[in-house]
């Protein structure tokens, strides 16, 4: 039961990497860019949950925190960027 | 175990598509954003690779300072449209 709940979230995460980057790569403007690297970043602490929870390492945890800790910084400097110039 | 290793391919293909986003695109904003996500999945693979405490460094500088001083670099500087010898200059739809 678990096996197939983790496996189908995995299955989830593969689709939304594959979407982020499809927006990335079509994406006219810069802020589409922006919005599908804020996207990859979320899909990306997910993703190292997952694999914390799998290989039952629990010590993966403290990456997926700095990751969302400083995973607001650099869409935060390009917004401000593209306002008026950092 | 097959769904760790397609969860790393795809990740390795999202490391490629990054870096030649990231050499070909012609706005520089778009380009540096491209930049940071090459640190992005390359962290979530040295995670998989069994290094966190690199996939830690990764997170904190390749992907978020790296683009932070990137910007303020190019906010010092103007930012010019390339134009090629023997072209129309065309209207860019970007921003």
């Amino acid at each position: 039961m678990a096996e197939t709940i983790l496996s189908i979230a995995a299955i989830i995460i593969m689709i939304a990497i594959a979407l982020g980057i499809y927006r990335l790569v079509k994406g006219p403007t810069v802020v589409d860019r922006v919005i599908a690297l804020d996207l990859l970043t979320l899909v990306s602490i997910a993703m190292i949950a997952l694999i914390a929870h799998t290989t039952s390492r629990f010590i993966y945890i403290d990456v997926a925190l700095v990751y969302g800790l400083l995973s607001f910084l650099s869409v935060l400097a390009v917004a401000r960027y593209l306002e008026k110039g950092l | 175990m097959t769904m760790m290793t397609l969860l790393t391919l795809i990740l390795c293909i999202g490391i490629l598509i990054s870096a030649l986003l990231a050499t070909y695109l012609e706005r520089r904003v778009a380009a540096v954003v491209s930049a940071g996500l090459v640190g992005l999945f390359a962290s979530v693979t040295y995670v998989i690779l069994s290094a966190p405490d690199v996939a830690m460094t990764e997170a904190a500088i390749g992907s978020g300072i790296t683009t932070v001083i990137f910007l303020y670099a190019l906010s010092k500087t103007k930012e010019q449209p390339i134009e090629q010898p023997g072209e129309q200059p065309r209207e860019s739809n970007d921003d």
